[in-house]
């Protein structure tokens, strides 16, 4: 109830100012949209980066998870939302990159219909097999898979997901894009088929399966990123490996709607930015597996830029992929 | 085993740890108890107070919120006939038809004390055996898991009070509805008109809210008798001598198969309660008090649903696999913590893990504590007159609803299939097989459809692994069983015409 | 001669008029769920199309009515009963009206701003209440404010769950 009196005077105290506009963005709290549900991957990086970015702020950075269709319904509310800055969103290659390409029919135009405010940060991809199948290293995987395109199961996690989309641009440079598919719906049941042999590889977040590699119940081929990861130095890279091609990132970034003032980008650009040089911040991101974000990718136009090049690097892939 | 329980009760005894272990009871019973507001919805609005605590007091805290959502959820199902989530839906058949008796108080008391025998029984379960259980999580791939649902789905048939038919209509009806949305293979949108809202297909919370919680709002407001005789009659509140009597056998097989289904990765637990109903309308006298109230149906299928959810702990902590969406939000809550679940959870952070397994123990105690008192309270809402009670029920389904995905458009979907329902009701079809045929339908095409990729086709993958062979016979047996004397039945009626 | 083949002598004609609906609604949904997935490929057995299902089952649920109308000309059953559209129109309404206020919602020519919990919640509580046939107006009234701001705390505050309260008065 107190609460709600305060609520009710810092109305009336903002009514009486009356459109005097003497108080700097923000005055009250902003949303962020995940449009994921609470839990996964994305909302994980959103809680953690978003909890830093409030005491920047000054306003409490409300998380407000919107999922569905990938998370192209939730990325189509922030950016068709006012344009005042209290609306923003955490996406990620998914929504951002692969979306276009994925659903022909989608309500919004990453490249040159959002205001992009910074990535947050970066999970790298890794390759991981049954622990039992053949190939000892990638190279031997690569011709393997090829020799053998009609007896290799590929697991994913449902069309549109990281794993679908990392693994069909894998498939479509090895040049096998009509490979096997075993579809599941998310990561969970997808690995657990993994550890138990019934399918043969799949590409996914090195948060989700690191794990299962350090123990041994799956093997990791490779990670598609320029260096190797801490949480798994041993794996080599695809460069190392042999296949140099082969790089992406699963990153989640924030943007808002075009039309933003450029106050509030500032601020929020600011915001991201202490958050991602906090220590406590830094360490609990990177603690996932998480690779931060260099200082070009942390301002809006280098997210742009990032986001532009995975779009195209990740088009002619899925537009040609067996739907 | 025992030294390592009692590290693990040395973490969960702390002063904190049980603090927190009952808060999280609390507020998990009290958010669940909300209709329109289930388990999973419960875990996610509470998941972010638990963010300032420390790994394993959070994860506890946690632990806690989920025993006493599952049992709010068991509580609405009772009470007013809104089930919180797929596991809770038997217990609305009989469970709420013993609240209309007035014994309201003592379904939910057998629900709770079932419950809690139950729970000890999993956690010792958890203790004694779950690392070697991991391996039957593993022995089930595709087609293992199809010819499950397909077990499954013939339970629903048995859980029909009136026609057989009509019980096979609901359920091919459901696993239509599970169809509607993005097809998870090729992307393309069926049956959603090209309407977005509906292209993640249809919302479990949704069809149930609006099936179960607003039809029933639309029934009872016209049958003013039946709802004025809840509230007129108020029975003992906790159960008697007898009626423990009458419940200590489909407890204990309902803790057995609740806790055998429940370690299966891919949702096992939602058979539990379904597989025990069965099972408790088999072996029964007079299977026809089924579904008028009585108390084996609400007993055994909460054992069930406790020592289930207790055991879909195993996948997770052994193999570091969430079986289903709220152990899905329990990896999202500890990764945020900086645990992320593996194989080697275990042996990595013993103290997190026996904590764990010991917190399950303490936390089932503490439901028992706080909601034997709570019993009172739930069943003196009943008295509330019901042109106030409808519309709370209401604001607190929408609020519920929309929460979920902050989605509004829920909330007029919800309103939909409320419609849907009434007109289920008035012509004479039950709910409980369509809600099944609805939750194993995601599952079984997905599985199918797996099963077939990685045999290249061939339907005889179901026949020639022996599990899944095995799953396929039980369910003609129970199939036979349940269609053999319903035929006779319906003879029978016609002659005494 | 049994009774059965006396009753079936006696030819078809409707003896349960809630079967024969159950049958032709279940005929009804089958029907506009195989229009619906009419262009959905069905797929090889090898690689099931998105169709196979929804139309496999769809034809079942046809079948199952077929039977159900049958049955209702053989056997007798329940009568179909009365409707009560007074509950069905309060009721579902005030749940379509929370849904269009609590956030605003753009349809065509009509334009509701976003109104919020502080709206949508009386307005659920006024409105269904007007199906009770008990129906006490004043005492409605107080309770749709008290419930409402009960909520509002709850939800709002206690949990603080993004649910908007009242954008156009406090901005949040």
């Amino acid at each position: 109830m107190k609460k709600l009196a305060i609520g009710l005077a810092a109305a009336m105290t903002l009514a009486l100012a009356g459109g005097a506009q003497a108080q700097a963005y923000p005055t009250r709290p902003i949303t962020m949209i995940v449009p994921f549900a609470a839990g996964g991957p994305t909302d994980i990086i959103a809680r953690i980066v978003g909890d830093h970015m409030s005491k920047t702020l000054g306003q409490q950075l409300v998380i407000e998870n919107v999922a569905g269709a990938g998370g192209t319904t939730g990325i189509t509310r922030a950016v068709t939302a006012a344009p005042d800055g209290y609306t923003i969103a955490m996406g990620h290659l998914g929504t951002f990159s692969a979306a276009p390409a994925t659903y022909p029919g989608l309500k919004y135009d990453p490249i040159n219909g959002m205001q992009t405010i910074g990535l947050a940060g970066g999970t790298p991809i890794l390759i991981v097999a049954r622990k039992n199948l053949e190939p000892k290293d990638l190279k031997e995987f690569v011709a393997y898979v090829k020799a053998n395109a009609d007896k290799v199961n590929e697991a994913h996690a449902g069309l549109g997901s990281v794993s679908w989309t990392t693994c069909t641009l894998l498939k479509g440079q090895l040049g096998v894009p009509k490979l096997n598919a075993v579809a599941y719906r998310g990561t969970g049941p997808a690995l657990n088929d993994l550890v138990s042999g019934q399918i043969d590889f799949m590409c996914d977040q090195i948060v989700s399966v690191a794990e299962q590699v350090k123990a041994g119940t799956i093997k990791a081929y490779a990670v598609a990123s320029a260096q190797r990861s801490p949480a798994l130095p041993d794996v080599p890279t695809t460069t190392e490996a042999g296949l140099p091609e082969y790089q992406i990132e699963a990153w989640n970034g924030i943007a808002g709607p075009k039309g933003m003032p450029k106050e509030a980008v500032d601020r929020l650009v600011d915001a991201l930015n202490k958050a991602l040089n906090d220590e406590g911040t830094k360490k609990r991101l990177l603690d996932l597996g998480t690779v931060l974000p260099t200082a070009e990718e942390r301002t809006p136009a280098g997210f742009a830029a990032l986001i532009k090049r995975d779009a195209d690097k990740l088009s002619p892939a899925l537009s040609a992929a067996p739907k | 085993m025992f030294s390592n329980l009692s590290l693990g009760f040395g973490v969960a005894l702390s002063l904190q740890n049980l603090a927190l272990c009952f808060a999280g009871c609390l507020v998990g019973t009290l958010i669940g108890v909300l209709p329109g507001v289930g388990p999973i919805a419960t875990i996610a609005i509470l998941l972010p107070i638990t963010f300032g605590l420390d790994p394993v007091g959070a994860l506890i805290m946690l632990a806690g919120i989920y025993y006493g959502a599952q049992y709010g959820g068991s509580t609405t199902a009772i009470l007013v006939n809104i089930p919180g989530e797929a596991t809770s839906v038997v217990t609305t058949l009989d469970g709420h038809q013993m609240a209309k008796q007035g014994r309201a108080g003592v379904a939910l008391g057998t629900a709770a004390l079932g419950s809690f025998f139950a729970g000890c029984v999993a956690t010792l379960f958890i203790a004694a055996l779950g690392a070697p259980l991991t391996k039957l999580a593993l022995l089930f791939g595709p087609a293992e898991y199809f010819s499950l649902m397909v077990m499954g789905l013939c339970f629903a048939v048995v859980l029909a009070r009136g026609s057989i038919l009509k019980a096979f209509c609901m359920i091919m009806l459901g696993l239509l509805l599970s169809t509607v949305g993005t097809d998870l293979e090729t992307g393309q949108e069926r049956m959603t008109m090209g309407f977005p809202p509906l292209a993640d297909g249809i919302d479990f919370a949704v069809l149930a809210m609006g099936v179960f919680g607003f039809a029933e709002v639309l029934r009872n407001l016209e049958n003013t008798e039946t709802r004025d005789v809840v509230r007129a009659k108020i029975g003992r509140l906790l159960p008697g001598w007898d009626d423990i009597k009458q419940s200590i056998k489909p407890v204990l097989r309902g803790t057995l198969l609740g806790g055998i289904l429940g370690i299966l990765p891919g949702n096992g637990a939602v058979l539990g309660p379904f597989a025990s109903y069965t099972l408790e309308k088999k072996l029964a006298k007079d299977p026809s008090r089924f579904g008028k109230g009585a108390i084996e149906g609400v007993a055994g299928p909460e054992s069930a649903n406790n020592a289930g959810a207790q055991t879909a702990f195993i996948p997770l902590l052994t193999l570091g696999i969430p079986p289903n969406a709220v152990m899905a939000l329990m990896v999202g809550a500890m990764t945020i913590h900086g645990i992320i679940p593996g194989p080697q959870v275990m042996t990595k952070n013993p103290e997190l893990f026996w904590g764990m397994i010991a917190s399950m123990w303490i936390g089932n105690l503490m439901l028992l504590v706080i909601n034997l008192p709570l019993v009172g309270v739930w069943v003196k809402l009943l008295q509330v007159p019901y042109r106030l009670m409808f519309p709370s029920i209401l604001i607190f389904c929408c609020i519920g609803i929309y929460s979920v995905n902050n989605q509004p458009v829920d909330v007029a979907f919800t309103a939909m299939f409320g419609l849907f329902g009434y007109l289920l009701i008035k012509l004479g079809f039950e709910p409980a097989p369509m809600l099944l045929g609805f939750v194993l339908g995601k599952l079984m095409e997905e599985k199918l459809r797996q099963a077939l990729i990685i045999s290249r086709g061939s339907f005889m993958t179901f026949l020639e692994r022996p599990i899944s062979a095995g799953l396929l016979v039980v369910a003609v047996a129970i199939l036979v069983i349940a269609l053999l004397p319903s035929i006779n039945k319906k003879r029978d009626e016609v002659f005494t015409e | 001669m049994s009774l059965n083949q006396i009753e079936r002598a006696q030819g078809l004609r409707v003896r349960s008029s809630q079967d024969l609906a159950a049958g032709l609604f279940m005929i009804l949904l089958a029907g506009i769920a195989f229009v619906m997935s009419y262009e959905l490929p069905m797929g090889t057995l090898r690689q099931l199309g998105p169709g196979m299902l929804p139309k496999s089952f769809a034809a079942i649920c046809a079948a199952l009515g077929a039977l159900l109308v049958i049955s209702s000309l053989r056997f007798h059953g329940e009568k179909l009963s009365g409707w009560s559209w007074r509950g069905v129109f309060f009721v579902l309404g005030a749940a379509c009206v929370f849904a269009l206020c609590i956030r605003g919602f753009d349809l065509g020519p009509i334009h509701v701003p976003q109104l919020g919990l502080a709206v949508a919640g009386p307005l659920v509580i006024l409105i269904s209440g007007l199906a009770a046939d008990d129906l006490k107006p004043k005492e409605l009234v107080i309770f749709a404010v008290v419930m409402s701001t009960a909520c509002a705390l709850l939800f709002k505050y206690a949990l603080s769950l993004p649910i908007p309260l009242a954008p156009w008065l406090l901005g949040i």
